[in-house]
Parts: C-alpha cells; structure tokens; sequence
C-alpha cells in the first residue's frame, strides 16, 4: 500500500489539472474570438467555483463517513443541504433581487437546520452520531418537500427549483457575490484544514465511539466539531451551488482504494480528486446538451456505476 | 462512607460491608485483601448509577489493590459492564467518585485516563480496512499531540506490544482479514501501546476458541506478574477461578461477595445468584475451583 501513494497522488494531481484545462477550454464560446476576455473571466470563476465546491464536498462526505463509522453517509445526510435549498427556494420565491440573496437566504438555511438537527440528536446532554444520522435524515426529506411547496405556491418554475435541487456551476456573480464567494472560498479551505488536523481523531471514530473514548479522544468534542464545521461548509457550497449529489459520496471510496482508510491522506487526497471530478462533471454537463444540464444528473450518471463497481468488488 | 478519611481502615471497612450481605455463614471470611500499604488502584466510593429512573448501583464501594488480578462475574444484566465503563470515564456515576490511583476520574482529561486505564471491549468492529500496525498505532493516541507523528518511542511501543501478544506476524495485515482471535489479540495490543496501570477487559474471550483463550488469558496472567492491575469481565466462570486472585460475584448491582476464588465459587452462591445448581470441583493440579452443570437426568429415574 505504501509504496502505490506517490503514483496515486502524481494521478490525482494531473486529473486536477486536466480537468482544470479542459474547464476553460472548452464551452459554448470556444476559446478564440471578439468577447473573449469576459468569456474567461466567466470560465475562471466557474473554475474556482467547481474547485471549492468540488474539494469541500468530497472533504465533507469522507470526515463524516469516518464519523459516523458508516461508508454510506454523505455530505447531505446531516439535512443541511436541503436547508440551504429551502432557503435559497424562499428566497427566490419571496424577493426579487435573488440573484444577490439566494446564497444568502441559502447559508440561513443551512444555520437553522443545523441547529434543527443538533437539537434533535442532543438526549440527556450528548449528542450521538446515530441521532445526528436519523435527524438529519428526517429533516431531508422535510426540506425537500418544502422546497417544492414554496416553489411551487410561488409560481417559480420547475426549472428553477431542479437547478436548486440537483446542482450547477453557473451562478451569476454580481459585484456583491463576488465578495460572497471570495470569504466563501477562504472560509472552506479554513474548515477543511480544521477536519484534516483532526484527522487522527476520526481514524480512532472509525472503531466505535466507546472504543475511541478508551483512547482518549473525546468524541463529543469531536461529533460536535466535525458535524458544525461540515454544516457550515456545505451550507455555504450548497447556497451557490445548489445540491450536487454523488461526489461527497463515491470520490472518498475512490480516494480510500488508492490511499488506504488514513485520514491524513483521504482528506487531501478527497479535496483534490472531488475538484478534479466535479470540473469534469461541469465540462459534460454544460457540453452535453445545449443550455446544460443539471449537475447532479452527470454526477449520477458518472458516480453510480462506480459505486455499483465498488460495492461488487467487496462482496 | 464516615470512613472516608481513616485511609486503610476506611477501606477495610467498607470491603467488609460489602461481604457481608448475602455470604454464607459456613465460609469463613478472607483475610483483608488490602493489607496496610497496598497501594490503591481502583477505588469505588459511594458510587450510584442507573440508565433510567432506577438505580443500578446505589452507593456502591470497591477497592482494587494495585496489582491485583480481579475477575468479575455475575449474570446478565448483573451490572458487569456497567461497572467498567463507570471505572473507564465511559459513563458519568450520578454519586459518588471513582479514583484511579487516588486520582478523581472525572478531574481528569480523557487522554490521561487513556494512559491510565486500557480497556478491551467484547466487539470491536471497524468501518474501514486500517493495518494492523496502524490500528495498534491508536493505543500511542494519548501520547500524541494534535499535530505530532508517532515517533521512534511509539513504534517501539506498538511493535513490543505486538510481540508481547505473538501477533507481530500480522503486523503489516488488514484488520478486517484476520481472525477473531488474532483481531482480539490485536485489540489487546492496542491496549497495551497505551502502557497504562490499569488493563480492563469486558467479555474479551467470549467469542474465541479454547487455545485463543488460554492464550489470552495467559498473556494477562504475565502482564499481572509484570505489576499491571487486570480486571476481567467474563462470563467463563472455569477462566476466572483458573486465572483470577480475586473475584468480584455482582448481582443486580451488589457486591454478592468479592474474595478469593475458592470463596466465591461455590455452589451456594452460584444458586443465590445464578439459580441454577451445580457441582463445583477442584482443579486436579491447581485446586482451584472448577464449576460442572449437573448431568440431565431422564425424567423419573431420580
């Protein structure tokens, strides 16, 4: 195993930076011609965008695997994506600026589910992982039929709410929500940083809280951190973003075959390989059809078989 | 618990009280097994616990002597495992104290307790494939500053650890490949890396083979000569009156006796507390007691 981490990280790095090119190069407005410097400019944030939201969701999905001891969770098991659709949806359907709003009213919406689901799982003063499993669960698919109520007693279209619910790169960025997304990008490599420091911490998790309080590592300091941090990153992605399946759940298993389960490696390793594999996703889902597709759909399509690949390979 | 602050004769007093209760009058009570300058281990004071409404343990007290080898058993729901994690910082008691070498266990941080108290559970599955050695490496966890790597002294711990339970030939195997017996003495050896005093394990042999038993139970017999403190949970009578210089009998929550085996494994006791009959021999070379189950009769021929 030891010896296969410096070709793996050599594949994941030009991954990242193929996928990168490839993101600028190709799109609609080809890479020549009149406009073209605006053209990039949109390119490259998108880029940025892909990056962040790529990195933090693949990041997020393998600290709470290792949490909550289960391969199956992801960024979305704690509710707090469908809170930020919920509030993004409001946003859109109540005022009119939402352009500016929506990442804003989205991130409110992240914060009020993650106190939701915190106090849901919080019995006699702790807080345990299944609780935060079940609460956040419950308050998925709450949200997500709240989204479409709002979208749809306020007259929004489909479309709009699809794009809410199932991810895209294509935000449009005002002066305003430039700003946004610039403390956005400081604010998830600064919480991405933090789950790596604790990277320790959730290898010990992964063999049961009880065990891991016999070797010293307090699991209510670590649940506590890890599910506050992971909320707060989604919330912010998801409020630009909107909900991009898949990635937080299949890019760490890929990360894990080629790295083995260490966090110290899965996590950097999952940040890399999730912006990688989101570009990717972006350049198939924008080049595919005219007008692009949701994101999630490419996701779906690319993440599934592989997962269906990795469970077989383990029975 | 006016005894509190008389030192040794507070805690003879209080090991007294507990024998007293449900003993048989016919067995002679065991010399004090906490002579005057023995050092304390393990000491239960005034504890109380329940998971509900009801205690489990109302105003518990026990006394562990440093270097002691103590087995507990009792029946299901008899408070055994109860006891450890209160013993391991793993549950809050509502009353009373626990101290670890005179030491308050809720003064202290989780990862001094880790140096102080290792414990072995009866399951220890883990979500994802670590190596061995890495799993092993978990045991340094109380040592290791956030950001610090192991270093030359937590290899050499893990590998002595290792070699300690026969199992540095798995050193560099999966943990979720190996068997049950070698992935307990694995989790053993964890529990050793954290080189702590107090080495307590919860029905750790249950699910092993005789050979993997012996084993192990032979590994705690050279750790307890070796001065580290045992406290083994089983439900293995035969194991614990073979292996054990002490036994603590529980019982919904009390103290049924706490004495050498030959004074809690009796078929008197066994009855009170298990309700069931049985023969209780010696051990041909050890003369230790050993318990049968009475041979099933045909119905009517007795």
């Amino acid at each position: 195993m030891r010896r296969r981490i410096v070709p793996a990280w050599v594949g994941l790095v030009l991954l990242f930076l193929s996928a990168s090119a490839l993101s600028i190069a190709v799109g609609p407005g080809g890479i020549t011609g009149a406009g073209m410097s605006s053209v990039m400019n949109l390119r490259l944030l998108r880029l940025a965008l892909g990056v962040i939201a790529g990195g933090v969701l693949a990041v997020v999905g393998a600290s709470l695997q290792g949490l909550l001891q289960n391969p199956l969770a992801d960024p979305f098991t704690m509710g707090v994506a469908s809170g930020a659709a919920l509030g993004a949806s409001l946003t859109l359907v109540l005022g009119r600026t939402a352009g500016t709003f929506a990442p804003v009213g989205g991130f409110a919406g992240a914060l009020v589910t993650m106190l939701v689901v915190y106090a849901l799982a919080r019995v006699r003063g702790r807080v345990t992982v299944t609780g935060l499993v079940l609460a956040g669960v419950i308050m998925s698919f709450l949200f997500s039929s709240l989204v479409m109520l709002a979208m749809i007693l306020g007259r929004r279209t489909l479309g709009e709410a699809i794009y809410m619910m199932m991810g895209h790169l294509g935000p449009v960025f005002t002066g305003r929500t430039m700003w946004l997304f610039v403390a956005v990008a400081v604010v998830s490599i600064a919480g991405c940083a933090w789950l790596f420091s604790m990277s320790r911490s959730l290898d010990i998790m992964s063999s049961g809280e009880e065990a891991a309080e016999t070797l010293g590592v307090d699991t209510q300091q670590v649940t506590k951190t890890v599910f506050v941090i992971s909320s707060v990153l989604v919330g912010m992605v998801v409020s630009f973003t909107g909900a991009i399946s898949f990635v937080g759940l299949v890019v760490p298993h890929l990360v894990r075959m080629l790295f083995g389960p260490e966090h110290r490696r899965v996590l950097p390793g999952s940040f890399v390989a999730g912006a990688g594999i989101l570009l990717l996703s972006d350049v198939l889902a924008r080049n595919i059809v005219p007008g692009g597709l949701p994101l999630s759909i490419v996701t779906a399509l690319v993440g599934v078989p592989f997962f269906v690949y990795l469970l077989r390979r383990r029975l | 618990m006016n005894g509190r602050d008389k030192g040794i004769e507070g805690q003879r007093d209080r090991v007294a009280e507990q024998r007293i209760p449900a003993l048989d009058p016919s067995i002679p009570r065991s010399l004090d097994p906490l002579p005057a300058g023995t050092r304390t281990a393990i000491e239960l004071s005034g504890l109380s616990f329940g998971y509900g409404e009801k205690l489990l343990f109302a105003g518990f007290n026990l006394d562990v002597a440093s270097g002691d080898f103590l087995g507990i058993i009792g029946p299901n729901g008899a408070g055994k495992s109860t006891l450890l994690k209160l013993v391991a910082g793993l549950l809050k008691p509502s009353q009373g104290a626990v101290r670890i070498g005179k030491r308050d266990l809720h003064a202290l941080a989780r990862r001094e307790v880790a140096r102080e108290v290792g414990v072995v559970l009866q399951e220890n599955p883990f979500a994802f494939d670590y190596s061995v050695r890495d799993v092993v490496m978990m045991g340094r966890n109380p040592y290791l500053r956030r950001f610090q790597s192991p270093g030359k002294r937590d290899r050499d711990a893990v590998n002595s650890a290792l070699e300690f339970v026969d199992a540095a030939f798995l050193r560099d195997k999966r943990i979720n490949s190996i068997s049950a017996g070698e992935r307990q003495r694995v989790v053993l050896a964890r529990a050793l890396a954290q080189e702590p005093g107090i080495l307590m394990l919860d029905e750790a042999t249950s699910h092993l083979d005789i050979a993997h038993q012996q084993l192990i139970a032979r590994i705690l017999s050279q750790l307890n000569r070796q001065g580290k403190t045992i406290v083994l949970l089983s439900h293995d009578l035969n194991l614990a009156a073979l292996y054990c210089s002490r036994i603590l009998l529980l019982d919904r929550g009390k103290a049924v006796a706490c004495d050498v085996p030959e004074r809690v494994i009796t078929a008197e006791l066994i009855r009170n507390v298990y309700g069931v009959d049985s023969i209780v021999t010696r051990h041909p070379q050890t003369g230790r007691p050993q318990v049968m189950l009475p041979g099933e009769q045909p119905a009517g021929s007795g």
